[in-house]
């Protein structure tokens, strides 16, 4: 291993010419079999023609290199929806931070871009290009279930792939063949002419076969020294562990990642079981090592084992699940005990005032609100309230001035009075993805979640049953550009009821709605096909 | 004939020479450079402390004896001069600041304050950041170090005066390496 990054970088890569060796050879022997006719007509190959079909593939390799490889970045954060971190959001800022730091110790050489991909999947990948250009993209998934050591730790390792060059063969290895699928893919859609569509087809066939052969360049080697890069710049080797640990039980991304884009990945989104064997040909066709032998390099190191391990993973759980805190109840408005609400459930109650009746699961009597510190404190924060910043948008149910606040780490428009939210589409799959760290599933979101879900069934079916159907509640206006809000549920499997405003990519949720949606994706609550009245049948 | 013999010996002495003194250069260029790096982060470390104190000033009474060692700690940071001492007054301001994120975690309603937590983030950013930038400091000043040892190196080095460079030295307890054996057999 070299001694420093710098050294690292000064290496050159050899594989990219034996890509390119490769393209030529299949570029040679399609000139040589379109032209084959030909040669009957002129005679036999003269050493002219063989110069000219010679240059001719290197042409065109030449340029399907350039064009596959020279942007691959850019293709990649396309494919992949990635966008750069959003400095507003706490979570992202850190990983950016992380990114920087780990920057520094490559000897300030090369920019390393980041990106954040809005998926729930858990997954990290590095990129890099022949226009210079490198990334480090990792999942919304991942991001918010790591701490900031582990963070590190896996921002490292993909680092090290991009300094050490081995990014960069996979890239241009990953996006030779993927750009091809995927025009020709778009050829097939476009195009009806047959006669050109044959040879484009076969070229493209051969090429998508010889892909499966590239995973004999792409050692496994290449993971485990990354490993160790990364344990060497960031002293921790059990955070890494605990990375792997995290990911040998989550989907990573399978269905999601695809194009080729497998090899780039610090796991394979495909959990095959030829990735954890081993042998001779595991370690020929697999581009990963097994998860299993990775993680337990990463505990030697660390001198813990397993189980110890596995032990810290669910005292983890166990924690976050105890600190949930005493349940109140509160007398409504209408003279009816509701609860149980947890203290930050309580924050965004709208009609809680300090003349409210409240008591706890453990208390006998019930008490007026303000008696009790820890609910006065929320008065109290209300007060302060007009300091947090207005968000210069009205609610559209109440139309009370907006105010922005932070909701998992990531800024959100909240009204103080009916204790709806408004969110920019794109930040939902994050808020959904870090329901570890609050832990919104309470018993009472859970139950109503459970009851509007059903509701939410049965109209479904009415809906579709007599079409002309409305719903008696008025459209929403966006607060944004003022047009009507579109309502509809959030998807087919999660049905809790939004509205979105599809030109400002804004969506509302009621009350506790957010909370309703976070609870059915973590605790997997699908609609129940069991309970359901006999479906009528849609034609 | 045996004049040009001599004439293509000192030609070639002259290249490898030129040569060797080239790459000294260049390799003493990369070690200040990276000092540089340090040195920014170093700076960013001492304007962020201040801030993070006067804002947990008020929730943290208790712990009046904490801060006024972080603040200390700044202050003789700042006012070091050479290396050594340099390295030592960092070290710890490290050890200061680490104990005052110890005590913070204490106090839960500093949890709750943005301002806080952001400046709390810069920091442990910042930390990394002067750890990774010493870590490529000392790879690259040993780095320098062996160039100017090997033999015919040696004596150009001392020929135009080339002096080793100084370790930025680590702390001993927070970020000692653990026992890591990075080959991939030991079973």
């Amino acid at each position: 291993m070299p001694l420093t990054f710098i050294d690292i970088e000064r290496q050159k890569n050899w594989r990219i010419a034996v890509f390119f060796l490769v393209l030529l050879l299949v570029y040679l022997a399609v000139a040589l079999v379109v032209t084959a006719p030909l040669t009957d007509l002129t005679g036999p190959s003269t050493p002219r023609y063989w110069t000219v079909a010679v240059l001719l593939s290197f042409l065109a390799a030449g340029l399907h290199l350039w064009f596959s490889g020279g942007n691959a970045v850019a293709a990649v954060m396309h494919s992949l929806n990635a966008r750069p971190p959003d400095p507003g959001d706490d979570i992202h800022r850190m990983f950016q931070n992380i990114v920087e730091e780990i920057h520094v110790v490559t000897g300030v050489k090369r920019k390393i871009q980041c990106a954040v991909i809005p998926s729930l999947s858990m997954n990290a990948l590095a990129a890099a290009d022949l226009q210079g250009n490198s990334l480090i993209a990792v999942t919304e998934g991942l991001l918010s279930r790591l701490t900031r050591p582990q963070a590190e730790a896996v921002v490292a390792h993909e680092a090290h792939h991009v300094l050490s060059g081995d990014c960069l063969e996979t890239t241009v290895a990953a996006s030779i063949f993927g750009t091809l699928s995927a025009a020709l893919e778009k050829f097939r859609t476009l195009s009806s002419n047959r006669i050109l569509f044959v040879p484009a087809v076969a070229v493209a066939w051969v090429l998508l076969k010889l892909s499966s052969l590239l995973n004999l360049f792409i050692s496994r080697e290449r993971e485990y020294r990354a490993d160790a890069a990364a344990v060497r710049m960031t002293r921790n080797p059990l955070a890494l562990a605990e990375v792997f640990h995290l990911l040998s039980r989550s989907w990573r991304g399978a269905g999601f990642i695809g194009g080729g884009l497998e090899m780039l990945c610090i796991v394979n989104p495909q959990a095959t079981t030829l990735d954890e064997r081993e042998g001779f040909v595991a370690d020929l066709l697999s581009t990963h090592p097994p998860l299993r032998k990775r993680m337990d390099i990463m505990l030697r190191m660390a001198r813990v084992s397993v189980t110890e391990l596995d032990a810290r993973a669910s005292g983890r759980n166990v924690r976050s699940a105890a600190t949930a805190g005493p349940r109140y109840h509160a007398m409504s408005p209408k003279q009816v005990w509701q609860g149980p609400f947890t203290l930050q459930e309580l924050a965004g109650l709208p009609w809680l005032g300090p003349l409210t009746w409240m008591t706890t699961d453990t208390a006998q009597a019930a008490d007026r609100a303000w008696k009790d510190p820890l609910i006065n404190a929320i008065f109290q924060a209300r007060l302060a309230a007009p300091e947090c910043k207005d968000s210069g948008m009205s609610c559209p149910s109440c139309c009370q001035p907006l105010k922005v606040t932070s909701q998992e780490g990531t800024q959100v428009s909240r009204c103080h009075f009916c204790a709806g939210t408004l969110i920019e589409t794109a930040k939902i799959p994050r808020i959904i993805a870090r329901t570890d760290r609050t832990n919104p599933c309470t018993e009472r979101v859970t139950a109503l979640a459970r009851t509007v879900m059903k509701e939410n069934q049965l109209r479904q079916v009415h809906r579709a049953f007599e079409r002309s159907a409305r719903s008696s509640v008025p459209a929403l206006s966006c607060p944004k550009c003022g047009n009507r809000m579109y309502r509809g549920f959030y998807s087919m499997t999660h049905l809790i009821e939004v509205d979105r405003c599809s030109y400002c990519g804004l969506t509302w949720f009621d009350q506790d709605e957010l909370a309703m949606l976070q609870c059915l994706i973590e605790n997997r609550l699908v609609p129940d096909q069991g309970d359901m009245p006999a479906t009528p049948s849609l034609q | 004939m045996i004049g040009w013999i001599v004439l293509g010996l000192i030609v070639l002495v002259a290249v490898g020479v030129i040569a060797i003194y080239n790459r000294l250069v260049s390799t003493r260029n990369d070690v200040q450079g990276s000092w540089k790096q340090i040195d920014v982060q170093l700076k960013r470390r001492h304007d962020l402390v201040p801030n993070l104190v006067s804002s947990v000033k008020g929730a943290m009474t208790f712990e009046q004896d904490t801060l006024e060692k972080v603040m200390n700690a700044r202050a003789k940071a700042v006012s070091a001069t050479g290396m050594q001492a340099r390295g030592e007054a960092e070290n710890v301001l490290t050890q200061a600041l680490g104990r005052l994120f110890a005590v913070m975690e204490n106090y839960p309603d500093l949890k709750s304050n943005q301002n806080i937590m952001q400046l709390q983030e810069e920091l442990t950013s910042t930390e990394n950041r002067i750890a990774f930038a010493r870590q490529l400091y000392n790879d690259l000043v040993a780095n320098y170090r062996t160039r100017l040892q090997v033999f015919p190196n040696n004596l150009i080095a001392s020929l135009f005066n080339f002096l080793p460079e100084e370790y930025f030295a680590a702390e001993e307890a927070a970020r000692t390496a653990p026992a890591v054996d990075l080959s991939l057999k030991g079973k």
